[in-house]
C-alpha cells in the first residue's frame, strides 16, 4: 500500500463492524506478512494459505494488540511464530549429499563456487532450491535465524525484540548454525 | 572469520535473494475471499454468543424451575405437621400439643 493509513483509527472502525476498514487493514499488512512468509518458509509451501491463515490470527488477536508498537511489529511477530509452528512440523534432514541435488542445482553450486556469479535468470530459481535445501538441514528456529542475519541484515537485538531470545543465546546458535552449514557445504564440495 | 564454505553460502544466498522479496500487493481475488472469510467468522462469532446466552438463559429459567418446585414439594409435605388427615383430626379432637 503506497498511502500509510491511520491504524488506530482502522482498527476503531473495524471493531465497529467496518468492512472497508478490514480491507485496508489487510492491504496495509499484506506485503510485510508475505515478505515474511516468503523468507521463513521454503518455497512452494501454499504461501497464500498462510498469509490467510496469518490475517485470520492477526483479525482474531486485533483486541490483544495495546498499540505501544506499530501495528507492523506486532504482525511481523505473529507472522514469524506461525512460519516457526509451520517448519517445526517439518521434517528435518540430517544431512544432505552431492547426488540429492539436481543437475541445476550442481550446476548453480559449482557456478557460485568457481565463477562467483550468476548466468542467466533461472540460476535465481536453482539457487532458491539449493538454499532450501541446506537450510532443510537447520532446526525451524535455526533456519529463520540465520536468515535474518545474513539476508534481512537485522542486527541481534532486532532480532531478540522479534523473537524474545537472549541476545547470548543468538549469538551462540548462529555459531553453530554456521559450523553446521560449513559442515553441509563442505559435504557437497567433497562429492560422492 | 570467513571460510570458503562461509562465502559459498553468502554468494547462493545473494544469487537466490530475489526469491525472497514478498509481494507488494495480494493477488487477484485474495481481498474478497478474505473478506468473506472474515464475515463468516463473524457471523460464526456473534452467533456462538447468542448461543451462549440462550444456553445460560435456558440454564437459568431451569434453575428457577427446579426451585420452585423444590420450594413447592418442601412446602406440601411441611403443611401443618407430619401427621397424616386422620391422626391430626385425632390430635384437635383431644386439643393435643403437636409441637
Amino acid at each position: 500500500m503506497d498511502q500509510p493509513i491511520d491504524v488506530a483509527r482502522c482498527l476503531q472502525r473495524w471493531q465497529r463492524g467496518d468492512q472497508s476498514a478490514a480491507e485496508e487493514l489487510i492491504a496495509h499488512l499484506y506485503p510485510v506478512i508475505s515478505r515474511i512468509v516468503r523468507i521463513h518458509l521454503p518455497r512452494r509451501e501454499h504461501e497464500d494459505d498462510l498469509i490467510q491463515e496469518i490475517l485470520m490470527k492477526t483479525f482474531a488477536k486485533l483486541h490483544q494488540y495495546k498499540g505501544d508498537a506499530p501495528l507492523t511489529h506486532w504482525v511481523s511477530r505473529l507472522s514469524l511464530t506461525t512460519c516457526l509452528d509451520k517448519l517445526r512440523a517439518q521434517k528435518i534432514r540430517p544431512e544432505i549429499r552431492w547426488t540429492d541435488l539436481t543437475p541445476e542445482e550442481s550446476d548453480v553450486f559449482d557456478a557460485t563456487w568457481f565463477e562467483g556469479s550468476t548466468r542467466d535468470a533461472t540460476d535465481v530459481i536453482h539457487a532458491r532450491d539449493l538454499v532450501d535445501k541446506l537450510l532443510s538441514t537447520l532446526e525451524a528456529e535455526d533456519r529463520s535465524l540465520i536468515l535474518m542475519v545474513d539476508l534481512e541484515g537485522h542486527s541481534l537485538e532486532e532480532i531478540s525484540e522479534t523473537t524474545g531470545w537472549g541476545v547470548s543465546k543468538i549469538k551462540m546458535r548462529l555459531f553453530r548454525i554456521r559450523n553446521q552449514l560449513r559442515k553441509t557445504i563442505q559435504t557437497l564440495e567433497q562429492r560422492p | 572469520m570467513n571460510t570458503s564454505q562461509d562465502n559459498k553460502w553468502q554468494a547462493l544466498l545473494a544469487l537466490s535473494a530475489p526469491t525472497f522479496a514478498g509481494e507488494i500487493s495480494p493477488p487477484y481475488g485474495f481481498m474478497t475471499s478474505m473478506l468473506a472469510q472474515l464475515r463468516q467468522e463473524r457471523q460464526d462469532e456473534q452467533q456462538l454468543v447468542r448461543l451462549c446466552w440462550r444456553a445460560i438463559f435456558a440454564s437459568l429459567a431451569a434453575l428457577v424451575v427446579a426451585a420452585g418446585v423444590t420450594v413447592s414439594v418442601h412446602g406440601h409435605f411441611n403443611r401443618g405437621n407430619d401427621f397424616d388427615p386422620g391422626m391430626r383430626g385425632l390430635i384437635q379432637m383431644e386439643n393435643i400439643q403437636a409441637s
